[in-house]
């Protein structure tokens, strides 16, 4: 039922007529995947105006067309099972969906007159900004610790920068956001020039060029690519205690790092990742021994690319390409009374990797999961279109082939050169939510031994380990403590 | 519609080089083997290349844990397994599959636990043997298991920090009586805390359910019927068959409505979960297909009720429902997450009018076809990789231990009338076997113990 299209059909082609860049990967799948990206997004909210962008897109995607109001579009998709989506992140913002080609015509349509020609209705603004309120106040503070520490986290490594708050918004920005700010959002982002048309599946002869003349009625607009300034990283560690009545403590760290997928180094730098904590994976050293050798909690990993919802998701999502990304590393939720243990644990961790690198044979076997697993990574004909966005944007080759290749060049000096030149267990941004934050500042600040209380018998080995993990040196810089009701409030 | 769609997928399925018969609405042709120790192999070409999906479906989930004290063992085994055997032990397990590239992983249901791992095809035979081998050799130490309760426990916190779970473990707590679905699948708290005292119990949990005549093996992808047959008879051909069959106490009917209220400790918006008595899965009688029918008529995006509730009223930011199969009668659940406080009441009051909507007159006719055409392009959208096609097959071979009762479950509703949902709603949205459950902050006192 599914043909894969074959690579050598990927045409990736500027159509300068139009000024509008597509992407497309026909194929023989009775599905079509459309991809409409804007290379615009959080980082182009107006001043004052953070959420700007992800809410413009909202309307567009949950929100009527100047025809049809939006409950007769969702009433429209249904027997079809088809539904249009958005993402926004700081640099893009895309527009997915699939229809069976039986469909075509009839999502087309919709696709079209949402994207083109937006309702911009009261009623559908008011319940979206709730809606964006809500996702803040409700499922970031009260529902996931986890998401919040991460999302903290980008706050606060990114203070003042473009990339300086998340990509929802602020509580108080929203609240005050209007109809108008949202319209002039539109006007002057969502342009031919911002444009990239994705689409792949099994669509007729012609279709990409309709879908293109279509979408020449949108402004020209201005190339314009926003200046990012270079992100200031903490001095010593800097941490941010999110205090919370909640069960579990959860901590998230990390650092800008100055490459991007873009990077010749790239490459070292994931096998490096890889090794220290693939996601969601047994297989990383941070699981293996913050998890699997005592029992702290369900997962630990690393990351060099922005990774939202990694709690409900095995692959990342494609298009959050970012010009500037961190390297990351995530804790899941610990019991209270090993907090202070985990945090410790994950630092001497890195400080290990720093030290001491990769060994041959973990740089050989990580080198030949990554060669096989970037073949999961596309399964999909809509992860192929978006890695072929993607891609485009990074200005690298087709992604599987790319870093297939560069991994076969690569060597163990390559990998540990990275982390040398990359890494670090200091000068980091620590976010912690957790209930007791006090005692957990007095603890940072004291220096004190952290312990950690196992329910069986653990090697010698260990034991001695855990005496080093527990008095690993914090040198800090500052620790400061902020209410949950606080974040993403203003 | 319908037919149309039907007509296409036969093509398309005859284009890979199947034999399926016209109107099937899985597309890709299967074989079924049974080996001598009870041992099932479902094989599924889907004619996408490069890559091989392995779902090991073990038919034990928290509906086995019978045992007072004992819930959410089935879960614990799910973590359980990844530690490894006397020849492959864990980091020899983590070696082979991170040769096969694999991404691998495993979940636990009401009714089931799933192994899962999808990586390239030429390592199918490693990833075979040491498959193989832990779910015939599996061997973990006392401390080891204790270690991993501890994971286990960090699940739960993280889990429970999400107040849909913590409702939906209030529902089930309260909806059933004696059956094992009172609990959720992670377990009563206090079972999870008191887990790593139970060594011993989980040996014998192990040798009770992890037999070959309780597993199904799904291969998916580019993978061919021999090739795949002859390695899993090598592999798991050698694996004793059990001999013990659980108790599973029936749930006494519901004589009463029923209500629970959950306190939440931290800032969140009300739910209400309104649920009923529905009965266990099956792809002959109508029943729980037509109650799936009710669920989009009444409770989808499609349906009034949201157009009123979310987009007209917007009292409401979540609706959503679950009529989700199970080997036993389970439930029937609406969800709704109220934007002020105040209108809790009246949002119960217009789901319970929807409930009533569905037993006071059959559905329009027109309204019918169109779930129809969803429930089949929503079925068609979702076979686009090998990981997803395995993904789907996993739950219904758990149910029914063959791919088939996809196509007649997908038939089955071809064939209901609106009086068919009507009588299902009539037989089963009774006030008797109504469970309703609301959610809502209210900060935790301080300075008392109990």
């Amino acid at each position: 039922m599914i043909r894969r299209c074959a690579l050598a059909l990927l045409v990736l082609a500027s159509l300068e007529a139009q000024q509008i860049e597509t992407v497309t990967l026909p194929s023989q799948s009775p599905l079509v995947t459309f991809r409409i990206l804007f290379k615009t997004g959080a980082a182009a909210d107006p001043a004052g105006k953070p959420g700007a962008a992800a809410l413009t897109a909202a309307m567009l995607a949950q929100g009527g067309s100047r025809e049809v109001p939006y409950d007769q579009i969702v009433h429209a998709l249904f027997p079809i099972a088809a539904s249009i989506a958005s993402q926004v992140d700081k640099e893009m913002t895309v527009f997915h969906g699939s229809t069976h080609i039986d469909n075509l015509e009839k999502y087309y349509g919709l696709l079209r007159s949402m994207l083109l020609d937006p309702g911009w209705r009261e009623d559908d603004f008011r319940r979206l900004k709730t809606d964006a309120i809500n996702h803040l106040r409700v499922e970031l503070r009260g529902n996931n610790d986890e998401e919040l520490g991460k999302e903290a986290l980008y706050e606060r490594i990114y203070e003042g920068h473009p990339y300086g708050h998340g990509s929802i918004g602020t509580v108080s920005a929203l609240e005050h956001m209007t109809l108008d700010d949202l319209k002039a959002f539109y006007r002057q982002n969502y342009t031919r020039a911002n444009l990239v048309i994705g689409l792949t599946g099994g669509f007729p002869k012609g279709f990409a060029e309709k879908v293109t003349a279509d979408f020449s009625k949108l402004p020209a607009g201005a190339p314009r690519r926003l200046e990012l300034p270079e992100p200031k990283p903490a001095r010593k560690l800097r941490v941010r205690l999110i205090e919370k009545n909640t069960r579990a403590t959860a901590i998230s760290m990390g650092f800008p790092i100055p490459i991007n997928r873009s990077s010749p180094e790239w490459p070292a730098l994931l096998v490096a990742q890889s090794y220290l904590g693939q996601h969601r994976s047994s297989k990383g050293h941070l699981y293996h021994r913050l998890r699997e050798l005592r029992g702290l909690n369900y997962g630990d990993y690393a990351y060099i690319e922005y990774f939202p919802r990694g709690m409900f998701q095995f692959e990342p999502d494609p298009n959050l390409a970012r010009r500037q990304q961190i390297f990351q590393i995530w804790i899941r939720p610990v019991e209270p009374q090993n907090g202070m243990f985990a945090l410790r644990a994950a630092l001497y961790e890195l400080d290990k990797l720093v030290a001491s690198g990769i060994s041959k044979e973990d740089f050989e076997s990580t080198r030949q999961f990554l060669s096989k697993f970037v073949n999961l990574l596309t399964q999909t004909q809509t992860a192929q279109l978006g890695y072929a966005i993607d891609s485009k944007y990074y200005g690298i080759p087709e992604f599987n082939g790319y870093l297939k290749t560069a991994l076969a060049r690569l060597t163990l000096d390559d990998v540990n050169g990275a982390i040398r030149k990359y890494l670090h267990p200091t000068n980091l941004d620590i976010i912690v939510v957790t209930k007791d934050a006090q005692a957990m500042k007095d603890a940072i600040q004291s220096g004190a031994l952290s312990t950690i209380v196992y329910v069986s018998p653990k090697p010698k080995e260990v034991l001695e380990e855990d005496k080093l993990v527990g008095s690993y040196k914090l040198d800090v810089s500052s620790v400061d403590v902020v209410p949950v009701d606080t974040v993403f409030e203003k | 519609m319908r037919r149309f769609l039907a007509v296409f997928l036969l093509v398309a399925a005859l284009a890979a080089g199947a034999t399926q018969a016209a109107g099937k609405i899985f597309p890709f042709p299967y074989t079924t083997d049974d080996l001598p120790n009870g041992l099932r192999l479902v094989t599924v070409s889907t004619g996408l290349p490069n890559i091989v999906a392995l779902y090991v479906v073990v038919r034990t989930g928290s509906r086995n844990e019978v045992e007072p004290g004992k819930s959410g063992f089935a879960h614990l085994f799910e973590h359980l397994m990844f530690r490894g055997t006397e020849k492959f032990p864990s980091e020899k397990w983590e070696a082979v599959m991170q040769a096969a590239g694999a991404q691998t992983n495993a979940y636990t249901t009401d009714d089931r636990t799933v192994y899962h791992a999808v990586f390239s095809k030429e390592d199918l035979d490693s990833v075979l043997t040491v498959e193989g081998d832990r779910f015939q050799n599996l061997k973990f130490p006392e401390a080891a298991f204790k270690t991993e309760t501890r994971a286990v426990l960090g699940e739960y916190n993280k889990n429970y920090s999400n107040p849909f779970r913590k409702l939906y473990e209030a529902l089930q707590e309260t909806a059933f009586v004696r059956h094992t679905y009172k609990h959720t699948t992670m377990g009563f708290v206090q079972d999870v805390e008191d887990m790593p005292n139970q060594y011993e119990y989980s040996l014998k949990f192990f040798d009770r359910w992890y037999r070959p005549e309780n597993t199904i093996i799904c291969l998916a992808g580019d993978v061919d019927r021999k090739t795949g047959l002859a390695l899993v008879k090598k592999r798991f051909g050698a694996w004793k068959r059990g001999s013990y069959k659980a108790d599973i106490p029936a749930e006494p009917p519901q004589t009463e409505p029923k209500t629970t209220k959950v306190d939440w400790p931290t800032p969140t918006l009300p739910i209400v979960a309104v649920s009923f008595k529905a009965p266990a899965y099956d792809d002959e009688i109508k029943d729980s297909a037509a109650l799936d029918i009710a669920l989009f008529q009444a409770f989808s995006e499609n349906s009034d009720l949201y157009r009123r509730l979310v987009i007209e009223e917007q009292k409401v930011d979540v609706l959503s429902g679950d009529n989700s199969d199970h080997l036993d009668p389970y439930l029937f659940t609406v969800i709704a997450r109220v934007k002020n406080p105040k209108d809790v009441d009246d949002v119960q009051r217009q789901i319970l009018e929807a409930y009533e909507a569905l037993r006071s007159k059959p559905m329009d006719a027109a309204k019918l076809e169109e779930v129809k055409s969803h429930l089949r392009y929503e079925f068609a959208l979702g076979m686009n990789s090998t990981a997803r096609v395995a993904e789907t097959l996993a739950p219904f071979v758990g149910l029914r231990r063959t791919p088939e009762t996809i196509n007649k479950r997908y038939a089955l509703y071809g064939r209901l009338t609106p009086e068919d949902i009507q009588a299902a709603a009539r037989k089963y949205f009774v006030s008797q076997g109504r469970t309703i459950a609301t959610l809502s902050h209210k900060p935790q006192s301080t300075g008392e113990s109990r």
